[in-house]
């Protein structure tokens, strides 16, 4: 295996990588494929290492990695379809491709807060059992992420939506793993020094080895 | 310098080291990591966008209503950040290809967002701007400590230039270029760096 | 120079569009509607537009629940019980609420939002607490750190209260500080209905006191709420025991002026505790109140009074001189008004002398 190749998987903004052409497949394959894509072989967790913060914080107990995973899946999902049409309409029509991290995160922004309202609404509980973790996806840098990789991608607007669900889910599969392990951890004795973040990285290293295993599999 | 700046220095540096202390700013610092020169760019980046938007933000905290705090530090991070992505595209393409949506993820990052909150907003800017030095010179030690190792492990290089044993028999560990050896090495530091804290500090809490 | 015209304009226009479009969403979404509350099962029923807090919508009606932190659920006075309505309890109440306040739907009334009918029921003697508009009249330090305030009500000109109670004193914003509302026992007699008087300490970098120190003038125009409280003498005969220090004194002057006009006269010790000389106040009046009625002693304690000064009263900790002058305390009632610290260690040594627990009343500080 020639490294530079295999290190050409990572790459985010290369357009040279042999890529299948979307073409190839009808539109429901093409959409099911994104979606295991971003679920599992760029799990955006495992692979690119985005929303670190947020799930070393919380992934402390199944539940509230699950409230939270659920919260970031349609965020992420609804956002990355959102700021492609604010990109493709809005921002290249104008030339104005450059302010483009700053249109995105203020759309984010804006979208988190009218959840905060809508969840408010519609079950005090889940508002409560979410509490602080709700602003906090505002600056998860999984949700800014998937947005800028999206631009990419050679993807029309349904099959950014998939895109986003996928990786969300990715996600959301990976931080409840890592909460479900990290409370059987819990129980046994460690080194003082690993206690915390220490174990909780190695947890993810271990089954980013195992993700890897995807890699290659599908190359859209 | 004064003790109280002094000890803004320290804090930043070891005591309260944003990565293996406080646990932020993970994100990137596995992703760049895998190249020394990606890792030196970051960390420029890292840098100036914190301690100049801790400095801007400390010069307005009086001024910003409290309502729209979040918003207003964002747009600010977020300015920076855009002016710090189009100088390393304009001297740096061949880094800023690999590390691109990184930069852009500068954004988001905790470390920023937390000293900007914790520190600038309720202290005058001359302090807030060193401590926005020493967060982001404690992030860049410990970043650069990881490529260092990642980079001739992984590629057999440093810094670009083939190492010697890279060409006699060395044969390259390839889970270090991947996301799994960046997982495990940061672990490995953030256990070494507590186990050192905490043995120097018997009192101090985990 | 058009492309930065242009950026530039862009982002004002999408900011300026993502919050109309938050201010929108927020009427149409978080719009609740007129609500109805129920109060002490139909004595009183109010309507208020839903959507604020519990106790703002209280207050709006000129129903003043008390509150310290103004609405933000870190002191703890708001509680009132909310028997219907009141939703799911959230994580900002939790610390603050005991099991059995929790069994009896007590909640945190700045933290619970009116969003439907509710049924609520308070403290009776909170339908007598107003909101009063006064006029600073003397304001007069009485140590380097404690300052009296004396108001002269206007609107409402009479206040009624018992001696004990206290009220919330509002002020004003200042140099980047919002206003806040602060207790503060009444230390004047409840005879004098036109007037109140406050004796208020001064706190390193506090809100309150460093504006009532630095911003408040003789002639000012003051805001305040009240009365609240259920520190007051009891009905009984038993001989007293008041303990406080400092700004302490306030209620325990009050109850003791009432004492004396009323001709009650029941044995009372009063211990004030201090570090120093120049901690101490009213000693005259205090002085002059045990010389001409003998039923009331006055016993002044110096913790840190260097030695060899020319202080001839009790030296040490209050607490001590406590244990010391009451071997036997079992008939005795206790009143004590101080920090949570200074009460605890005193309940200590008074239940240690054999008086029970139920005739110790405080009134803490926090």
């Amino acid at each position: 295996m020639d490294l530079p190749d295999y290190f050409a998987e990572y790459e985010t903004s290369k357009t040279g990588i042999a890529m299948e052409p979307l073409q190839q497949f009808g539109p429901f394959v093409s959409i099911l494929l994104i979606f295991i894509s971003a679920a599992f072989t760029d799990n955006i967790l495992l692979a690119r290492f985005l929303g670190m913060c947020s799930c070393l914080g919380v992934s402390k107990n199944v539940d509230t990695s699950v409230g939270l995973g659920l919260a970031v899946i349609f965020v992420t999902a609804c956002t990355a379809a959102l700021n492609y049409l604010v990109y493709r309409h809005l921002l290249v029509p104008l030339g104005l491709e450059y302010l483009r991290l700053i249109t995105f995160i203020m759309v984010i922004a804006a979208f988190v807060q009218l959840i905060e309202m809508v969840i408010e609404r519609l079950s005090l509980t889940l508002y409560y059992a979410l509490g602080i973790f709700l602003p906090l996806i505002t600056v998860n840098c999984a949700i800014l992420g998937v947005c800028l990789f999206m631009l990419n991608k050679p993807y029309g607007f349904v099959q950014t939506f998939f895109f986003g669900l996928g990786s969300g889910c990715g996600w959301f599969l990976a931080i409840t793993i890592i909460g479900g392990i990290r409370e059987k951890i819990d129980e046994s004795g460690l080194p003082k020094g690993l206690v915390g973040p220490g174990i909780t990285l190695i947890i993810i290293g271990i089954m980013s080895l195992a993700f890897v295993g995807f890699s290659g599999m599908i190359r859209i | 310098m004064t003790q109280a700046n002094r000890q803004i220095l320290t804090k930043g540096l070891w005591l309260e080291n944003p990565i293996f202390r406080q646990v932020l700013g993970i994100c990137s610092s596995l992703a760049v990591t895998n190249l020394l020169a990606n890792t030196l760019f970051m960390c420029f980046g890292v840098v100036s966008v914190t301690a100049l938007s801790n400095l801007t933000i400390s010069l307005l905290r009086n001024l910003i209503p409290q309502r729209i705090r979040m918003i207003v530090q964002v747009l600010i991070i977020a300015s920076y950040v855009m002016m710090v992505d189009i100088i390393i595209r304009a001297y740096a393409p061949d880094v800023h290809r690999f590390i691109g949506p990184y930069v852009g993820l500068i954004i988001t990052n905790c470390i920023i967002m937390g000293r900007a909150e914790a520190f600038a907003s309720q202290n005058r800017p001359w302090p807030s701007f060193l401590d926005g030095i020493a967060c982001g010179l404690g992030y860049a030690l410990v970043l650069i400590a990881i490529a260092c190792v990642r980079e001739p492990l992984g590629f057999g290089t440093l810094f670009g230039h083939p190492l010697p044993a890279r060409q006699a028999w060395w044969h390259p560990w390839t889970i270090m270029v991947m996301p799994p050896g960046a997982f495990f090495m940061l672990a490995v530091v953030t256990w070494i760096c507590r186990t050192i804290s905490l043995n120097t500090k018997p009192r101090k809490q985990v | 120079m058009t492309s930065i015209l242009l950026a530039v304009a862009f982002l004002a226009g999408i900011g300026l569009l993502l919050a109309a479009l938050l201010i929108l969403a927020e009427r149409k979404i978080l719009n609740y509607g007129p609500c109805k509350i129920s109060i002490n099962d139909g004595a009183r029923e109010l309507e208020v537009q839903g959507g604020a807090s519990l106790l703002s919508g209280l207050a709006q009606n000129e129903i003043f629940v008390p509150s310290a932190c103004g609405g933000r659920g870190s002191c703890a006075y708001c509680k009132v019980r909310v028997l219907e309505g009141g939703g799911p309890v959230g994580p900002v109440e939790t610390p603050y609420l005991s099991p059995k306040e929790l069994e009896e739907n007590v909640r945190l009334s700045c933290q619970v939002k009116v969003r439907n009918d509710l049924l609520i029921a308070i403290p009776g003697e909170l339908f007598a607490a107003k909101r009063y508009t006064g006029v600073l009249e003397r304001k007069r330090p009485l140590t380097y750190d404690i300052v009296e305030l004396r108001i002269r009500l206007q609107e409402p000109d009479g206040m009624d209260f018992l001696a004990g109670q206290y009220v919330q004193l509002e002020s004003e914003p200042y140099k980047g500080r919002d206003a806040v509302m602060r207790a503060y026992s009444v230390s004047s007699a409840p005879s004098d209905r036109n007037h109140i008087e406050l004796i208020i300490r001064r706190v390193p970098d506090g809100i309150m006191t460093t504006w009532v120190f630095d911003y408040l003038k003789e002639g000012q125009t003051v805001h305040f709420s009240g009365p609240y409280g259920e520190f007051r003498l009891s009905e009984t005969d038993a001989p007293i025991v008041f303990i406080a220090g400092g700004s302490g004194m306030a209620p325990i002057y009050s109850i003791l002026k009432d004492m004396k006009e009323k001709g009650i006269r029941r044995k009372a010790v009063y211990f004030f505790g201090a570090l120093t000389q120049k901690d101490l106040f009213f000693i005259d009046d205090l002085k002059k109140l045990e010389e001409e009625h003998p039923w009331f002693a006055f016993v002044p304690a110096l913790s840190s009074e260097p030695e060899g000064s020319d202080w001839k009263g009790k030296r040490g900790l209050i607490t001590q001189i406590v244990k010391e002058a009451l071997a036997e305390a079992s008939t005795h009632e206790a009143y004590l008004c101080g920090s949570p610290g200074m009460i605890d260690a005193c309940i200590k040594v008074l239940t240690e002398g054999n008086m029970p627990e139920e005739h110790i009343y405080y009134d803490k500080f926090t």
